[in-house]
């Protein structure tokens, strides 16, 4: 189990060292740098334009800049912002803790709500309750997710009960603690709604899709055969031997959700990192891109190694060959 | 529930069925007759045999009993009583009282009837916990009692352990553990036998028969064997096309002059011919040579560094002449089928040559060039290695579009050629595998291999899904093919059936060696204790004179 984990925590490390080169290549190809812009500037003179070069150290070649920026990864700052003029880890990290602050609930939320429902469905397969869920999920699944964040903005924008973007109201950290804390929550509802209504669809549909597999297979009428009751067929039996597929979506859906939850944190104006890799990426901030991308790198690493755990606690055979 | 609570307590039949009609509903609209007017009854403690081919509509009725029918299955008429009460009048609770708690099933194949993430503790104990209310310590002494009367030494060991650490044998004995932890009254079998080796269906067959004595169960017993019917059924009904062909004692049913019935009683009979001699050709290079081959696979435990090395053939030495026939026998993980994998390419053996023409085999996975392949292989079932989705003539042509052999029309004539070759109706070349039944998916297999023009033909098992009339009738063809290609065929099974009219040569496996090589006719006469086992379960399971497989 160690050596298991120990191997697939080692290709997560490969991984991220070849993201972090491929974005150096990416950002040397991409035209233009942070500078281009003071370039127009004609009050600046050449000779400023030469140091501050220096100073940012664009003037060195692309292996000796990667050499930097690996040391300064080591120190723990993951290079510099030119645009913030601060390590670019002590502007992520808080962005981090607030994109988290949305996905971690998304997806606790949506998969309590799909995979009990997913196996109900399952067991009703065929039956009106289940075309009326293919239906849904369906139309659910045309719903572009730009759409779904623009929606809750009417929603919030018409009744007016909830707060229209942003992360908490202006005064709320004067009222104490627990004001805080509800204001956070009635901030968050809606975006993580619209999160959770973007991914339930597909995990619902996969849920119903195995399950029902399962509950075609000769020992599930075996099991009913013994005078099983239904509920334990369906959700001590069917379940566990339809995870397996489940589990490996879950660590995929930890990477659907953070790449929905950019676009919505833009849309709603939550203070992720969504916002701010839009405005690094539209400043050309190089180091901070870079940080940003490697922080969703290390989330979705972070989610297969923990749907490998999952997958290694839940089956039986693949116990036994890793 | 008690008994009285299911119905009355006259001395009532225990299960009837009275003209049993059952429909499935195939694909686009056509309608499929599983069953037709079938009267059945099984009496308290009585056992009652049904026989009848694969698609004669037995795994139908054992279905129907329990109420049990997948979803596109209708009954049209007619109607399964249980204690004098139609089952279609139960509620959802009594149904699920009367299924496990008074009538239970064992299904066909034991490797799929359990559920392979859970262990067997929780599926054994469930079942005791569907029927009783019972506490924990005394569910665990239950479970233990229930494998011990199975035959299980240590029944804590098999509690623990998963699905995929037993063999089939152990695996079907907790199947039965099962059916049997309740204390039905009545157990429908279905064909518990037909997935395991000969050693290991005569050690459940003696099984079956003590609990039977011992609980007083009634048991109905559904196989394409008569043998085995034989040693266990009071009366027996010969099924066919979903009605009943004959009924009656073994004894009565032997002197019938019905041709299907003597087929499903003696399917020996039908192949006709001497036991058949070799084909000598002295002095011509082999077709098939094989020196001191080895493989090994290796596992490990979890959270355990130690790993186990499963030596699954140890210096194998084997040659074929061409045009000559040689079964392979042993019980199941005697290494028989990693020979085949090897021949055929499929595994790399750790050491040893194999020669095919004098010349090393190439794999499948590395014939990029789609190479004519003179070694072909035809695996147990069909069912699985055949692409549901694929027309007849998609799965027989494939080779040959692989091979780029010749245009598409030429692929098509060629594969209806084939078709035509192995006894296939040319007109279903655009039905989908999916649609044919066993015995003419294992003929599909047959096609496709022969579109390679092979030399060799490894036959995995090939006939042992298939029930003894589809048996013989394959062995004939494959006997007709051999004789018109001039083909080499490696057999390999785990029982002696059809061994004698089959093959010139036999060779023994145990755990990876070969321990006795001999010809057909002097294999009862063997003293090795493998043989002599393989030979023995033959005997025990085939009653004298419904058999001469030795």
């Amino acid at each position: 189990m160690i050596r298991y984990l120990a191997r697939r925590a080692g290709h997560g490390l490969l991984m991220l060292f070849g993201v972090s080169i491929l974005m150096f290549l990416l950002f040397q190809t991409a035209p233009g740098d942070f500078l281009s812009e003071m370039k127009l500037n004609s009050q600046i003179s050449p000779e400023t334009m030469a140091s501050l070069r220096v100073q940012y150290g664009l003037d060195q070649s692309l292996p000796i800049r990667y050499w930097q920026w690996a040391k300064s990864s080591a120190r723990g700052d993951f290079g510099y912002s030119f645009f913030y003029n601060a390590p670019a880890a002590s502007l992520l990290w808080p962005r981090a803790r607030n994109t988290l602050l949305l996905t971690v609930p998304a997806l606790l939320i949506s998969w309590l709500i799909a995979v009990p429902l997913g196996v109900l469905v399952a067991g009703w397969k065929g039956k009106w309750a289940d075309r009326l869920f293919s239906g849904g999920t369906s139309a659910l699944l045309a719903l572009p997710d730009v759409l779904i964040a623009l929606l809750a903005l009417l929603i919030a924008l018409k009744t007016g009960i909830f707060p229209v973007g942003g992360m908490s109201s202006v005064n709320a950290q004067d009222q104490g603690w627990w004001a805080w804390l509800r204001d956070m929550g009635w901030h968050m509802l809606l975006p993580v709604a619209a999160l959770v209504v973007g991914s339930l669809a597909i995990i619902l549909r996969h849920v119903r899709a195995s399950v029902c597999e399962v509950l075609e297979s000769s020992y599930m009428r075996a099991a009913e055969g013994h005078g099983l009751p239904r509920f334990k067929l369906l959700f001590r039996y069917a379940l566990p031997a339809a995870a397996n597929p489940l589990i490996s979506l879950f660590g995929l859906s930890v990477a659907v959700l953070l790449s929905v939850s950019l676009l919505i944190e833009v849309v709603m104006s939550w203070p992720g990192i969504g916002p701010l890799l839009l405005e690094a990426i539209l400043a050309r901030d190089l180091f901070l891109v870079i940080g940003a991308v490697m922080l969703s790198t290390v989330f979705l690493i972070a989610g297969n190694l923990l749907g490998d755990v999952l997958l290694y606690a839940f089956d039986p055979r693949i116990r036994r060959q890793a | 529930m008690t008994s009285g609570d299911l119905g009355l307590s006259k001395p009532e039949p225990l299960l009837r069925t009275l003209g049993l009609s059952v429909d499935y509903d195939a694909a686009g609209g056509a309608v499929v007759r599983a069953l037709r007017n079938l009267d059945l009854e099984v009496a308290e403690g009585e056992s009652v045999g049904v026989l009848g081919e694969s698609g004669s509509g037995k795994s139908t009725l054992a279905l129907a009993l329990l109420h049990l029918l997948p979803r596109n299955a209708r009954v049209v008429s007619g109607k399964v009583e249980y204690r004098g009460r139609s089952v279609t009048e139960f509620s959802a609770a009594q149904l699920r009282e009367m299924r496990g708690g008074e009538v239970a099933l064992i299904s066909q194949e034991p490797a799929l009837a359990l559920n392979p993430v859970l262990p067997l503790r929780r599926q054994l104990a469930d079942v005791l916990l569907a029927h009783h209310k019972v506490d924990r310590d005394a569910v665990s002494v239950r479970c233990n009692e229930m494998l011990h009367e199975v035959g299980f030494a240590d029944p804590e060991r098999i509690l623990r352990a998963y699905p995929h650490e037993l063999s089939g044998g152990q695996r079907q004995r907790v199947a039965i553990a099962q059916a049997l932890i309740c204390r039905p009254r009545l157990l429908i079998a279905d064909e518990p036998l037909s997935a395991l080796d000969a050693a290991t269906q005569a050690e459940i067959l003696e099984l079956l028969q003590r609990l039977k004595r011992d609980l007083r169960l009634a048991m109905l017993f559904i196989t394409h064997n008569a043998g085995t019917l034989a040693a266990v059924a009071d009366n027996i009904i010969v099924m066919r096309d979903g009605e009943v062909a004959a009924r009656g004692s073994i004894g009565k049913l032997q002197s019938s002059p019905d041709e299907y019935v003597q087929g499903m009683l003696f399917p020996e009979k039908s192949l006709v011919g001497e036991p058949r001699t070799s084909v000598s050709a002295a002095g011509e290079r082999p077709l098939l040579e094989v020196r001191g081959l080895s493989k090994k696979f290796v596992q490990q435990r979890m959270l355990s560094r130690k790993k186990f090395a499963v030596q699954s053939l140890i210096g194998i030495d084997l040659s074929l002449r061409r045009g000559s026939t040689v079964a392979v026998l042993g019980r199941s993980g005697s290494g028989k089928s990693t020979l085949a994998r090897c021949l055929a390419g499929f595994e790399t053996p750790d050491s040893g040559e194999i020669l095919v023409e004098g010349k090393p085999i190439v794999k499948p996975s590395k014939n990029k060039g789609g190479a004519r392949n003179p070694v072909q292989m035809i695996f147990q079932d069909a069912a699985t290695s055949i692409n549901p989705r694929f027309t007849a003539r998609q799965v027989i042509a494939e080779p040959l579009e692989i091979a780029k052999w010749k245009t598409d029309a030429e692929r098509t004539v060629r594969a209806l050629a084939l078709m035509e070759e192995v006894g296939l109706d040319p007109a279903w070349a655009m039905r989908l595998a999916g649609e044919f039944s066993g015995g003419q998916r294992q003929r599909l297999a047959l096609a496709r291999a022969l579109a390679a023009e092979p030399e060799l033909l490894i036959m995995d098992e090939a006939l042992s899904g298939l029930d003894m009339p589809l048996q013989a009738q394959m062995v004939r063809l494959l006997i007709d093919l051999q004789s018109r290609h001039g083909l080499t065929y490696l057999y390999i099974s785990h029982d002696l059936n059809f061994i004698s009219l089959f093959a010139q040569e036999v060779i023994v496996m145990e755990v990876g060696r070969i321990v006795e090589r001999t010809a057909p006719a002097r294999l009862a006469e063997s003293t090795n204790p493998a043989t002599r086992e393989l030979v023995e379960a033959s005997e025990r399971l085939h009653a004298p004179g419904v058999e001469a497989a030795v």
